[in-house]
């Protein structure tokens, strides 16, 4: 299948601190690809650098980031390839949705190519009617629509102009467990239906393997392990994937505690010298304080761990 | 507009109706050719200070007339402007009635005066010192006073929403730039900026140029405190998340700029607008009573009033050469109270 998107190498961050290290991943057409991982481990970051919506004070620093064979991190007007070509969702649609517009309003503004207010107006209507709303949602504001619609006025917004990738930056965490299956259902249609290349962001890696067809598990800025969702969940080769599987309330009886991962994820400003895993990992070895781990390619999945191999991070 | 207007009848009473004595405010304005019964610079040198007329329908036999008239008055006092009603003299008062040439809206001419009487006169809110009519003075006053609110307001706005609006998005050098500009603007008490600007110009003026010149002088002074809070409200607005939406959609900048956080400052701004128009009518007014604003014979509700400064003989004994006074407290409580309306009515979230 023809790749989509391809980082390679990607560094970001400034003096003070790196933020993503050394990133490296692709999307093929018509994949869905998850990244998992605790709060503070990039993850968002890596939604943000693809399409160059970082904070002002951090920048891409090394890598390139290849979107059907352009490279973004040289295009100085990403306006012609945000909306057009990649489509993003948040995590919270109430605070990303302009409260003074209509949700009409909205979303026409996020068409291009299309003068005629009319044609404008008939793709919204059919696009509502996709993401599975009533039409007179054109005419309400965003605070009169539910958590639930308004992630799917979003969608809309997102994929009214029929992207190559859409990046989904946790679009179910606000919403409740039955209005989220909902969204999901909706993203796997569209998936099917659009063709659509996807970027999930998530907490959960039952909801990951649920939805996508590989997952990339990061912690610390790092990718640490990489494969296709039922690998990944069935047979997790890094420590930290093993122990997040292992928080998951579904593989535990009534009545049994819940295991948690202990310690937190370090902070970016005083990382450890060796694996960032380290200080929380069960299986540590003195190299592991020391030296950080390379990536390990096994056929198509990759591991950053010192348990398979000793490959040093140059 | 009409949903607008609807809502506010609905929410905000108090608003609703300050809107249409507005609307009558403007429309009598724009209509002073049509509805004074004289021309505006027209001097009865007869009847200074002649107090307001009384119209009767009733006449001191207490016999009803359906024609509502006048009884002839008359200067008996030149001293003390003292006047005394002719009880045997009724004067009809007519529609249509002939009077001196005139042009009308500038368009055509005509003799011909909406209502008015064929002898005696009708001041209905009295004559000035020079006996002119004070009610023809005040429409063809609200004409400046009126538009200048107008046009001052849509120019310091245009002035601070551009400047305000690029400096908070933007920020660094430009905004250091922009807002040290500013502060310059704001540096200077802006009564003797108002006069010093003044002052550079030349006196002999036509009274359009002057009155173009009060405006664009009033306008210079206020944008710079506007842009100031503008760019304080644009500079939290940006950080909103649905800025971040809007730039994840690709639209450029100045659209971000002028469709999304310019709207978003609307519930502060048109408050501001209403709350700012009574400060440019007032600022005219002041530049008039100094004898810097329009001037004579052209009247504003301003330089009507500054007849009365420093006058004590006048206002204890012609109280009612303080209408205009009273007209420039109508249109600004008039404006509060829209303005206060409006921000309700136009918040999406209130609906």
């Amino acid at each position: 299948m023809k790749k989509i998107l391809e980082l390679k190498n990607i560094y970001v961050g400034n003096e003070e601190i790196k933020i993503l290290k050394n990133i490296n991943f692709e999307v093929k057409k018509g994949e869905v690809l998850s990244i998992v991982g605790e709060s503070g481990c990039g993850k968002s970051m890596t939604l943000r650098t693809i399409i160059k919506l970082l904070p002002k004070n951090i920048k891409i620093l090394k890598g390139k980031i290849l979107f059907n064979e352009l490279d973004i991190t040289e295009i100085q007007d990403m306006e012609r390839i945000r909306g057009k070509e990649i489509g993003i969702i948040f995590q919270e649609p109430s605070s990303y949705l302009n409260p003074l517009f209509t949700i009409g309003n909205q979303i026409e503004e996020a068409i291009k190519n299309e003068k005629s207010k009319k044609l404008c107006k008939e793709k919204v209507f059919k696009i509502l009617q996709e993401v599975g709303l009533p039409e007179n949602v054109y005419y309400l504001y965003p605070h009169q629509l539910s958590g639930g619609m308004q992630q799917r006025a979003m969608i809309a917004m997102a994929i009214v102009n029929n992207p190559f990738l859409l990046l989904a930056d946790e679009p179910t965490t606000a919403l409740d467990v039955t209005t989220a299956l909902g969204i999901i259902n909706l993203l796997k249609n569209l998936v099917a239906t659009h063709n659509l290349s996807v970027i999930f962001v998530t907490h959960d890696i039952s909801l990951a393997r649920f939805i996508s067809d590989t997952i990339i598990v990061m912690y610390a800025g790092f990718i640490i392990e990489k494969g296709t969702s039922e690998e990944i969940y069935n047979q997790p080769l890094h420590p930290y994937t093993k122990k997040l599987i292992n928080c998951l309330p579904e593989k535990y009886r009534k009545r049994e505690r819940i295991l948690t991962i202990e310690g937190e994820v370090p902070s970016l400003k005083n990382l450890p010298s060796g694996c960032p895993f380290s200080n929380r990992c069960d299986f540590k070895i003195d190299i592991c304080e020391k030296y950080l781990p390379g990536e390990i390619k096994f056929e198509n999945r990759i591991v950053r761990c010192f348990k398979y191999g000793n490959i040093v991070e140059s | 507009m009409k949903i607008i207007l609807k809502r506010l009848k609905k929410r905000n009473k108090l608003s609703y109706i300050s809107f249409w004595i507005i609307i009558f405010l403007y429309l009598s304005a724009l209509l002073a050719d049509l509805i004074s019964p004289y021309p505006y610079n027209k001097q009865f040198r007869d009847y200074p200070l002649c107090p307001p007329t009384r119209i009767h329908f009733f006449d001191y036999n207490r016999k009803f007339h359906l024609r509502p008239f006048v009884y002839e008055i008359r200067l008996v006092n030149p001293a003390l402007n003292k006047y005394e009603i002719v009880k045997e003299k009724k004067c009809p008062i007519y529609f249509l009635v002939k009077g001196e040439r005139r042009k009308i809206l500038g368009l055509f001419y005509s003799d011909r005066y909406l209502f008015g009487t064929k002898e005696g006169k009708v001041f209905l809110f009295g004559t000035d010192i020079h006996g002119r009519d004070i009610f023809t003075r005040i429409l063809y006053g609200a004409r400046i006073s009126l538009s200048i609110g107008i046009i001052g307001v849509s120019i310091s706005f245009f002035l601070g929403f551009l400047i305000g609006g690029i400096s908070g998005y933007f920020g660094g050098k430009i905004d250091n730039f922009l807002m040290r500009l500013v502060e310059i603007f704001m540096m200077f008490p802006s009564f003797y900026l108002m006069l010093s600007l003044r002052a550079v110009f030349p006196l002999n003026l036509s009274s359009f140029q002057i009155y173009l010149l009060i405006v664009i002088i009033l306008s210079l002074i206020g944008w710079a405190g506007l842009a100031r809070i503008i760019r304080g409200m644009v500079l939290s607005i940006k950080e909103e998340e649905y800025i971040l939406a809007a730039r994840a959609l690709g639209l450029s900048t100045f659209r971000i700029i002028f469709k999304h956080i310019i709207p978003n400052t609307f519930s502060y701004t048109i408050t501001a607008i209403t709350l700012s128009i009574p400060g440019y009518i007032l600022g005219e007014s002041a530049l008039s009573l100094l004898g810097l604003g329009i001037q004579e014979p052209y009247p504003s509700w301003g330089n009507m009033l500054s007849v009365c400064v420093g006058n004590l003989r006048v206002l204890s004994n012609a109280p009612w050469m303080l209408t205009p006074g009273f007209f420039i407290f109508l249109t600004i409580i008039c404006f509060n109270f829209l303005g206060d309306g409006l921000r309700d009515v136009l918040d999406p979230k209130n609906w």
